[in-house]
């Protein structure tokens, strides 16, 4: 498993070059000079002309993206143009809510899905079937926005059962009813793919030989379809979640900006609306980067869900 | 054999991969699935009326009138009115206009670079590798992400959310037309067109594209909801169109103020989309199993 994991880290790396490149050019594409942002509009040029040597603009723009590489890599991502503080230091406040939200999110997507996926499955061609893919479908069709104003507009302001601004604390010091409703709108959009993909997983397993040699072995129906069934369905589940990062980085951004959770979603459209490059810039390349992050633990998963994987 | 007579074979082979069934034949059993039509009935009614948005709409959406503000729905403002008395009823017709405009090019445009790509992939080997790279870095990065970018180097704007959802559209199109290409390249009759010499811009077009093509659209077709959903969340995030432009997912995230006050000014424009996405997707699905079932595995 070692060498697929090092395999994966390696095919990883130019994605990895790909968007510390992309984010680099954030700052040199900028229609605007930095140096004139940062120097302010009634500078002189000689005090523009020294920052723009103290960042290092007027160098060839390869040395620049080295630099660029070697100042990320020791933590260093410049300082917000509107607040003054490091841009790393900032970021390092909002990853935390981040991760809480995205976990939560899926802690209620994962096991809802694969339960509404393996019912449908089971009870193929029934009413039951039908209800849940009408309601996954309806699911894959609702913008994430649709589901954040409902729940803020009935469970957070009528009948004012949960908190939907903001993030009071982390879960463990008190902060869990202000996670529940961020967490449900995130997850809401993940449910409909995870259950349309383990009904088909599951339908797929329950036509195998070994799910009929276990029936034939007497196993109750519970076992087949739990330990035999659903594991082995496991396996594309685990494949759709990875290609799902995208949808729940997306979400938690439009989540985070809804319910004014303070995580690096919400830094980046922030810093984006008021023109604060470095900060926009660091925000963007976590993103990224956990996007990355994602997709490598989903490939290692797969290999130990899916031993086969392994051999090949 | 000729080459003439190759290029029509290649043309007709349907076992080298799906080819479009006669338009009549597939309406018909496109229109015999009742879900299917129902959403071919509303797109349709949805895509009419933001043609027609001038003559249909009831009022001007940018006409405000402040003795009318935040009016739920009445028999004069079938939506109601918003915070600056606006007709949402027409504003929605025009917000969709906007929004299925964002759907439409990014679809088009990101289907053309992507088809392009997969094909030149799988056309010449020694492109695969690079084009392949290419794909891998731009799926690293997720379309709010690229729509976020955009808006941070260009300033927000429906130009920025076209750019984003081009580049999203770009890397998974050009896999299936990759994937598509690579079963076509493997037929009798790209050996044959070769062996006559025919030129490799006629195989490309002629005998590689013209049997990967509906492939490609119904994959095209599949997005096609979630494109306008991305399009959508930009929107809301204040990336895309900018006030007073009607855009469906602004026009919600503006509503968002009035929440408490007013519910159908936020609600009614996300009611919109979730119609819309959901007909693109029933009307998708419906499409894909008629034209090409294989593509549902």
């Amino acid at each position: 498993m070692g060498r697929q994991i090092v395999h994966r880290l390696l095919i990883s790396f130019p994605a990895l070059l790909g968007v510390l490149f992309l984010c680099f050019c954030l700052l040199q594409v900028v229609p605007a000079d930095p140096a004139i942002i940062i120097a302010g509009p009634d500078a002189r040029q000689e005090t523009i002309d020294a920052i723009r040597r103290d960042l290092g603009l007027d160098r060839p723009i390869i040395f620049q993206f080295v630099d660029y590489i070697g100042r990320v890599l020791r933590g260093d991502l410049g300082r917000s143009i509107i607040s003054n503080k490091m841009v790393s230091e900032e970021l390092a406040h909002t990853i935390g809510p981040t991760v809480e939200l995205m976990l939560g999110g899926m802690l209620f997507a994962v096991p809802i899905g694969l339960f509404l996926g393996t019912l449908a499955a089971v009870q193929r061609g029934g009413m039951l079937d039908r209800i849940i893919m009408a309601f996954s479908v309806a699911g894959v069709s609702m913008p994430i926005f649709f589901i954040g104003l409902l729940l803020i507009q009935y469970v957070g302001f009528k009948w004012a059962l949960l908190p939907f601004t903001g993030r009071t604390g982390p879960v463990w010091a008190g902060g869990l009813p202000s996670l529940v409703l961020p967490a449900l709108t995130l997850g809401s959009v993940l449910i409909g793919p995870i259950a349309r993909l383990t009904r088909t997983a599951v339908l797929e397993v329950l036509g195998a030989d070994f799910v009929r040699t276990a029936r034939a072995k007497g196993l109750r129906e519970a076992t087949v379809i739990l330990h035999h069934a659903l594991r082995n369905a496991l396996i594309p589940v685990v494949t759709l979640i990875g290609l799902q990062a995208a949808f729940l980085l997306g979400g938690a951004v439009v989540t985070e900006t809804m319910f004014s959770w303070p995580g690096v979603g919400r830094l980046a459209v922030g810093a984006i609306v008021s023109s604060d490059f470095p900060t926009a810039q660091g925000a963007i390349m976590i993103l990224a980067i956990a996007f990355l992050v994602i997709n490598l633990i989903v490939d290692v998963l797969y290999v130990y869900l899916d031993p086969r994987v392994q051999r090949s | 054999m000729t080459a003439e007579t190759l290029h029509a074979n290649a043309a007709s082979d349907s076992a080298a991969g799906p080819t479009l069934p006669g338009r009549a034949h597939l309406l018909r059993r496109l229109m015999r699935d009742r879900i299917a039509a129902a959403a071919a009935l509303v797109l349709g009614t949805v895509v009419l009326a933001a043609v027609f948005a001038p003559l249909v709409s009831p009022y001007d959406p940018y006409l405000t009138d402040l003795t009318k503000v935040m009016r739920p729905p009445d028999a004069q403002h079938w939506f109601g009115t918003d915070n600056t008395g606006r007709d949402i009823f027409s504003r929605t017709i025009y917000g969709a206009r906007n929004t299925l405009m964002l759907g439409l090019v990014g679809v088009i445009f990101g289907g053309l670079f992507g088809g392009v790509l997969g094909i030149l992939a799988a056309f010449y080997q020694r492109l695969d590798g690079p084009i392949m790279r290419l794909v891998d870095v731009m799926l690293a990065f997720p379309a709010i992400l690229i729509g976020l970018a955009v808006a941070a180097i260009f300033g927000a704007g429906l130009a920025a959310v076209v750019i984003a959802l081009v580049v999203a559209t770009v890397p998974d199109v050009a896999r299936v037309a990759r994937g598509a290409a690579v079963g076509v390249m493997g037929q009798e009759f790209m050996e044959a067109g070769r062996a006559v010499g025919v030129s490799d811009r006629t195989l490309m077009w002629r005998y590689l594209t013209l049997n990967c093509i509906s492939t490609i659209f119904v994959f095209l077709t599949l997005r096609f909801g979630q494109i306008i959903l991305i399009g959508s969340a930009l929107g809301f995030l204040g990336m895309g169109a900018q006030p007073p432009t009607a855009e469906l997912g602004m026009m919600a995230a503006q509503g968002r103020d009035f929440l408490f006050m007013a519910p159908h000014i936020a609600t009614i424009p996300s009611l919109a989309i979730f119609v819309i996405v959901l007909a693109a997707n029933l009307l998708g699905d419906a499409m894909r199993d008629v034209l090409d079932p294989r593509l549902q595995q």
